[in-house]
């Protein structure tokens, strides 16, 4: 489930980012190389070096020299942080690399997506490393640290390609070198993520517990799941545009592509959330708050997929029960292209009123609408599922007229109060100089719901009293109400000319 | 989905180029996206729109041609069918799923069959004789209705406007 973060952190850009950065790590330099120099602290240096702490680079040129030593005393002091630091700017620097090499300029949605999906992994992946691992030890904070980094560059990257491949295409030019950018980095990917897959199959065997290498596992297998989702459908793509004439079974092949990741997805995340919750032991905290609902979005997710599965299983059967394909005869006599893909058939599927369609094509429409594309002869049997996704399930709530009381729009405000939540790191805790924070976070369906009933209430006010100047005697609560089932000006002014909706009793009475 | 889409859309415009219909230019903003295009309706003859060039842009789903595309008029046109952001409420381009109330009957709502061409045309209709039953723009309806005169006299304004006077 995406989170917004209501971030108003000034962030530094790269550029000063870096400078800073390098500033650091040459003063870190300067430092150790005068203390180097100056034997006086080596006796200082020596005892606090820790050689857990000093980065391989350095570890590699320890002797036993004892300027070295002295050297590698000072530097431990200073320089692990530094180096840290460094390499976090050498991520963010290959990133940004990375990106402008490939993608180039990122449009605006995707700029936009991208930063709430860097805020969504960071907010989940801190509940994943304080909430449920519960980590104390400033060197295995640093090391999960480390390894998310890795993989939030990873998902941002591959993110970033199936939004790019979405948007390349939307367009027949797209040049040969653009496509092969995208697909050599998904590839890269998902080659990384595989080596990664085996570092922590090595990590969890050799050193950490069962459980932490089903918490890394499940990451990778997340990140193996999108890449190769998005190299299947690109794949599929490329097959089909460079392929002359129809193909037949494409919506077919990119239905079940679909299907499959999005459930293997779905699965592992579930799995992947359960374990946590188990694992973290940490019923009434506010981590186990938001993967219960994490766990409650996902289940919501699976059924709606199933459901839909279903509704695609069901058009599938009625069709082939009762619409016979077409005969030869059939289509010769038939001139026409078909009329949902304007290409030509070379088998058909042929209705009972008489028209002919491609099996695809008759079969994605007859998902969301049960009538034929072209005479709109309506096909009973195939009503669709009221269910299905596609179609919005009917509110008939019109007889009787809804409550005058406002309630339809309360209920998703109350819930919205209720999924807001704030999480409180104390860094204290950890390490003393590590700053406290609170995060408040609320989830973006509700966000959502909330941000349309807003507009949507100046919108419906607006409405309300436009229908008000047309009718003045009606009060506008009823309106109000009747605008929010039509969400539409004109079919509110019919319902209260034809009478479905009248004034209240009690405004009667007024009246009289 | 989109690769179907694509080529409905590539087959669209290669036949509006091919025959234009009369009034009507219409193609992709530019050749990046096919999914974004830009239209340009001439004012029916006859009618107050007479002489006006309204450009208006059509956004379309990636499962075009099973979903309508959304058209919005991106000059100010003061009609009732038009709501005042310039969004276009004819029924052609509402989806079957959009209408819960089930006011409007199927057959005129969005199908496949239905086309970028078919939508002008429709809009060209919509601007010679406004539908005053189902009014996207209150105001517009009623002036239409109540005060023939008035309206002619904002659309003549709209007119000059669209063509730069
Ligand atoms: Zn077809
Ligand atoms: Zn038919």
């Amino acid at each position: 489930m995406p989170v917004v973060l209501i971030e108003r952190i000034p962030l530094p850009s790269l550029r000063t980012y870096t400078s800073i950065s390098l500033a650091l790590l040459a003063c870190a330099l300067y430092y150790a190389h005068n203390t180097a120099l100056n034997p006086a602290n080596l006796v200082i240096s020596v005892p606090e070096s820790k050689s857990a702490d000093l980065p391989n680079e350095l570890s590699s040129t320890q002797s036993n020299n004892t300027e070295n030593v002295s050297f590698l005393g000072a530097a431990s002091l200073l320089i692990p942080e530094t180096l840290i630091n460094m390499a976090y700017c050498c991520l963010f620097l290959i990133g940004k690399g990375v990106q402008k090499a490939v993608f180039g300029e990122l449009r605006v949605s995707e700029r936009q997506h991208m930063k709430d999906k860097f805020w969504n992994f960071v907010f989940y992946k801190f509940i994943l490393v304080f909430g449920v691992l519960n980590v104390q030890e400033i060197e295995e904070v640093v090391c999960w640290c480390a390894w998310f980094s890795v993989l939030c560059l990873l998902h941002l990257l591959a993110e970033l390609s199936k939004d790019r491949f979405e948007y390349l295409s939307f367009s027949p030019t797209t040049p040969v070198w653009s496509h092969f950018k995208v697909i050599t980095l998904l590839v890269l990917i998902q080659v990384t993520s595989v080596s990664l897959l085996a570092m922590c199959g090595y990590i969890g065997v050799y050193y950490t517990g069962l459980d932490t290498f089903a918490f890394m596992i499940a990451e990778c297998f997340l990140l193996m799941i999108k890449t190769l989702y998005v190299l299947v459908r690109y794949a599929i793509h490329l097959w089909d545009i460079n392929h002359n004439g129809v193909w037949e079974n494409r919506s077919t092949y990119i239905y079940h592509t679909e299907l499959v990741f999005e459930l293997c997805a779905l699965s592992v995340d579930f799995v992947h959330h359960v374990h946590m919750l188990i694992w973290g032991n940490i019923l009434l905290s506010m981590a186990s708050l938001v993967i219960c609902m994490q766990l409650r979005f996902l289940s919501s997710e699976f059924k709606r997929r199933i459901r839909r599965h279903k509704n695609y299983l069901r058009v599938l059967q009625s069709m082939e029960a009762k619409f016979p394909m077409a005969t030869k005869d059939d289509l010769d006599s038939n001139n026409d292209d078909c009329a949902v893909c304007w290409e030509k058939m070379d088998t058909a599927r042929k209705l009972p009123c008489g028209h002919l369609f491609h099996n695809a094509c008759l079969r994605s429409w007859l998902e969301q609408d049960a009538s034929c594309p072209t005479c709109r002869t309506s096909l009973n049997d195939l009503q669709p599922n009221p269910s299905s996704p596609e179609v919005p399930p009917p509110s008939r709530q019109h007889t009787p007229p809804p409550p005058p009381s406002p309630t339809t729009d309360q209920v998703p405000t109350a819930q919205n109060i209720m999924t807001n939540h704030s999480f409180h790191f104390d860094g204290s805790r950890y390490v003393s100089w590590l700053p406290s924070f609170s995060l408040e976070v609320h989830h973006p369906r509700n966000v959502a719901t909330a941000a349309s009933a807003a507009s949507h209430s100046s919108l419906l006010d607006n409405m309300a009293r436009q229908v008000r100047e047309v009718f003045p005697n009606m009060p506008l609560s009823v309106i109000l109400d009747d605008l929010r089932v039509t969400r539409s000006l004109e079919m509110t002014i019919e319902n209260i000319i034809i009478g479905r909706v009248s004034a209240p009793p009690v405004s009667v009475i007024d009246q009289e | 989905m989109a690769g179907s889409a694509l080529k409905r859309l590539m087959a669209e415009y290669k036949q509006l180029t091919l025959n234009p219909p009369e009034g009507i230019v219409a193609g992709p903003v530019n050749e990046d996206n096919f999914f974004e295009w830009e239209a340009l309706i001439t004012g029916p003859e006859d009618t107050c729109f007479e002489g006006g060039v309204f450009p208006a842009r059509l956004t379309f789903p990636s499962d075009y041609p099973l979903s309508p595309p959304k058209m919005k008029f991106s000059c100010d046109i003061f009609h009732p069918n038009i709501y005042a952001d310039g969004r276009v409420c004819i029924s052609i381009l509402h989806a079957p799923g959009d209408d819960p109330m089930g006011y409007e009957s199927s057959a005129e709502r969005w199908s496949p069959v239905q086309s970028v061409e078919k939508i002008l045309l429709s809009v060209v209709s919509m601007l010679a004789e406004p539908n005053d039953e189902s009014a996207a723009n209150v105001d517009a309806a009623k002036t239409w209705r109540e005060d023939r005169e008035k309206f002619n006299d904002i659309a003549h304004s709209t007119v000059r406007k669209s063509i730069g006077l």
